[in-house]
């Protein structure tokens, strides 16, 4: 059992062409999410620091105002603003009343911290009051946020328990 | 009635799959073949029953039976016939439904073929079936169950059940909810189950994986019993993610079509493993080597099938995708543990049985050239599950959120993709020994001659970029090369004097798997054609028109001729704007964008009016307008040259896959 096995320069070859191929793809992976990575973020964190935060990739969530909705159609510019609400976790353990009720409860709250965002880009179909938008992008230096992309989710959307108008049956 | 036996027929076929999985471990312990035999009709009459639940299930689609909690969630009355059955995976409970219906289905057919096989296999095979079905029987039964109606008691207060609860009265909605807008579109009857079937069809491999691992077995049997399997999983799976594309393509109005969600990558990564397998499998028939990393490619699939299920299904990840949270996750989680360490500990018991003998000969030859193919494929699959699992990693580490976007995909995949295209241009020539290489030279002269009129042809049509011209002069040439075989092939033919038609079919008849899988080759170039077009060419640009009035893109002109808004039957408030286009005076079609209000939802739903040939796409959005004079709209304006390349690769490619799984014709020689 024990022949000496003659290290076959080939294979030697081949592992090492694997083992830089691995090496490149990592190296690739590190670089590129240094560059592009995100950060989440609450309305409130951003606004605790905003100097800390400035420039760098952020993706932040918010419940929309609705009447602050404006769409420019010669710069092609989206404003709004987003109330603050609690982090994404607490949002998705939520039931779908209780996303409602949150969204809702931000967006009437004059206490809640709020930021305007600014998005290049027609109105998406679901940008409306009291959607739920997630936003990527960067903070500005004057405090707005300029997002780069602009994802939206509307509670109302999903499955509701029990319907509102009904027929009833009587016995 | 109808949904009490629906619910009765899905009662019943856990009861009959908890039987069978009975049965089949009754059979191994007793070497029973009539037990083996009665739990094989046990998974045909789980079928059937299953059919009958979901048959009813339609009926009560169609027949507005809003009574019904599922129905009143997924259809309405504004609802085309074709929207309303295809609510039948458009919520949690009927896609769960779907699955066991799917899954059942390939088991059942798989069985009705396949009566008998050697020692014990059969007998694992449908346990580990009939314990997939059985599991997602039990999670539509005892969890989000789709018969469940609504009731009220006269205090007011409401509830859900099957059946009349004592004292309550039966509560029937006039209306619906009905789907998402954003899901009524035709893409709803395909995209959805074909992924289904691309997901449920590797349970027939991994099946057979296990079987053969329990029963001790070191052959290649389950190969060749999953080999056809195997292939249409993957076009299935390929067909539902492609169609998607278009979907969002249609629909979405960005003008892409990929948008590297958490769920669409969930449903990329058994795609890049079973895309793996299927070369590994080739390998492992022709060396009978990779006996152990075949099993660990189909065990992986088949796990990133069930992770994927479990995304889109828990509320772990946001997206577009996902259904409601609900208390599935967790058991879903728990399920998924329990086959994996399972799989993972029988493998382990059985590792030294599959151990081979010899090496590769680690020349430049296709075993090793398809070797480096896995590595590329499964370092794309690492990249995507690091992106899926990067925002709930990252919080564990260091305590913030982080989290990758579609930018950190395409810069890391991307490069990765254009190795893979690489490897495909050169792994056809490296069979060849050198005095063939001589014979072949001018072919691969003439080859690389006529893949440079593309970039050519591209440098001519306005692009600059090096990369994107090396792209398409990659894709042009692995092309070139895949179908060189076939070319010579025909070309001998023709040589001793064959009829032109015989020239061109003989080589068919002969060798129809071989040039089927070179055509699955040329398929997948022509879609990587269609998203450098799309990635890398496209333009756009944003402009308000008056009416009458033009812009110029990419040397098209753009006349806004007019906008019309009316109320269509089925609850829909349309806008439509209608674009000419001209070049060069010459008309070159209408684009029609509109955006539709439902009212029901309050919601818009942008529709981008589309004109395509196959160098280019026209394609528009219409994003404002002035209501009652009509006289000005905004625009945005897509060009997407070659786009069309990726649907058109996808039918060549499921024209590949059918010639490599349809039978052996008797009588002729096959050459291997």
């Amino acid at each position: 059992m024990t022949l000496v096995n003659k290290p076959d320069s080939n294979k030697v070859k081949f592992l090492i062409g694997v083992f830089l191929f691995l090496a490149a793809v990592v190296v690739l992976v590190i670089s590129v999410t240094q560059s592009s990575a995100e950060f989440y973020m609450t309305v409130d964190e951003v606004l605790a620091a905003p100097e800390e935060v400035e420039g760098a990739n952020l993706r932040i969530s918010g419940a929309v105002v609705g009447d602050t909705i404006y769409y420019d159609q010669v710069t092609g510019f989206l404003t709004f603003m987003i109330a603050h609400i609690p982090d994404d976790e607490a949002l998705v353990d939520a039931k779908e009343g209780e996303l409602t009720d949150i969204l809702h409860q931000a967006v009437n709250d004059p206490a809640a911290s709020r930021i305007e965002v600014y998005y290049e880009g027609p109105p998406p179909d679901m940008l409306k009051a009291e959607a739920q938008a997630i936003l990527t992008g960067q903070l500005q230096p004057d405090g707005t946020f300029l997002a780069r992309e602009l994802l939206l989710k509307c509670p109302s959307k999903y499955e509701e328990a029990l319907p509102d108008q009904v027929e009833v049956v009587s016995p | 009635m109808i949904p009490i036996l629906g619910y009765l027929a899905l009662a019943l076929s856990f009861l009959v799959a908890v039987y069978g999985l009975i049965a089949a471990i009754w059979s191994l312990l007793m070497t029973s073949k009539a037990w083996q035999q009665s739990a094989r009709l046990a998974l045909i009459v789980v079928f059937a029953m299953v059919s009958l639940s979901v048959l009813m299930m339609l009926v009560l689609l169609v027949n507005h039976r809003f009574d019904v909690a599922y129905v009143y969630q997924v259809a309405s009355n504004d609802m085309p016939v074709y929207l309303r059955l295809s609510a039948l995976w458009g919520g949690q409970s009927g896609s769960l439904l779907t699955w066991s219906w799917f899954l059942a289905g390939f088991g059942a057919l798989f069985i009705i073929r396949k009566k008998a096989m050697p020692g014990g296999l059969l007998s694992w095979v449908l346990l580990v079936l009939l314990l997939l079905v059985g599991f997602f029987l039990a999670l539509n039964l005892f969890m989000d169950n789709p018969f469940e109606r609504f009731w009220h008691f006269p205090d007011g207060s409401r509830v859900m059940s099957v059946f009349q609860p004592a004292g309550a009265w039966p509560l029937r909605p006039t209306d619906g909810r009905g789907l998402n807008p954003l899901l009524r579109h035709p893409g709803m009857i395909l995209h959805p189950p074909l992924l289904y079937l691309g997901f449920v069809g590797y349970a027939i491999p991994f099946a057979l994986a296990i079987a053969s691992l329990a029963s001790g077995r070191s052959d290649q049997y389950w190969l060749q019993a999953s080999r056809r399997w195997s292939l249409m999983a993957w076009l299935f799976l390929t067909l539902g993610l492609v169609l998607g594309m278009r979907w969002a393509y249609d629909v979405l109005g960005w003008g892409g079509y990929w948008g590297w969600d958490p769920v669409e990558v969930a449903a990329l990564m058994p795609w890049l493993s079973g895309t793996a397998l299927l070369h590994m499998i080739l390998l492992q028939r022709q060396q009978d080597r990779y006996k152990r990393w075949n099993i660990i490619l189909i065990f992986l699939t088949f796990g990133l099938v069930i992770f994927g299920a479990f995304l889109t299904r828990s509320g772990v990840l946001s997206s577009v995708h996902s259904f409601a949270r609900s208390a599935i996750g967790p058991v879903f989680f728990v399920f998924i543990a329990l086959v994996s360490i399972a799989s993972l500990a029988l493998l382990v018991y059985r590792w030294q049985s599959l151990h081979v003998v010899g090496e590769p000969a680690f020349k430049l030859s296709k075993e090793v050239l398809i070797l480096f193919t896995n590595l590329v494929l499964l370092s794309i699959l690492a990249v995507c599950f690091l992106g899926v699992i990067y925002p709930l990693v990252s919080e564990l580490l260091v305590s913030t959120k982080v989290t990758v976007g579609p930018v950190w995909y395409e810069r890391i995949i991307g490069p990765l993709l254009l190795v893979l295209l690489l490897l495909m241009g050169v792994c056809p020539l490296a069979g060849w020994v050198h005095s063939q290489w001589m014979v072949l030279r001018r072919w691969i002269i003439l080859c690389l001659m006529l893949s440079l009129l593309i970039p050519l042809l591209a440098i001519f049509r306005q692009v600059r970029s090096i990369l994107t011209l090396f792209a398409l002069w990659l894709a042009a040439f692995s092309v070139l090369v895949a179908v060189l075989p076939y070319a010579r092939s025909v070309r001998n033919r023709w040589k001793q004097k064959a009829h032109f038609f015989k020239a061109l079919l003989d080589p068919l008849r002969r060798n129809l798997r071989l040039y089927g899988g070179h055509l699955v080759h040329v398929g997948v170039i022509l879609i990587s054609i269609g998203i450098i077009g799309i990635e890398r060419m496209q333009e756009q640009t944003q402009v308000t028109l008056a009416l009458g009035e033009s812009t110029t893109l990419g040397g098209y002109v753009f006349i806004y001729e007019g906008l019309e808004s009316y109320d269509s039957s089925d609850g829909r408030h349309i806008t439509q704007a209608v674009l000419a286009v001209q070049k060069d005076g010459k008309p070159m079609g209408a684009l029609f964008p509109a955006r539709d209000l439902y009212y029901a939802w309050q919601q818009t739903n942008t529709r981008p009016g589309l004109e395509s040939n196959i160098w280019m796409d026209f394609y528009a959005i219409l994003i404002d307008w002035r209501p009652v004079t009509k006289d000005q709209a905004t625009f945005k304006i897509f060009l997407n040259p070659l786009v069309n390349w990726l649907w058109i690769g996808t039918g060549v490619l499921s024209l590949g896959v059918f010639m490599t799984v349809w039978p052996r014709q008797k009588g002729l020689k096959v050459k291997t």
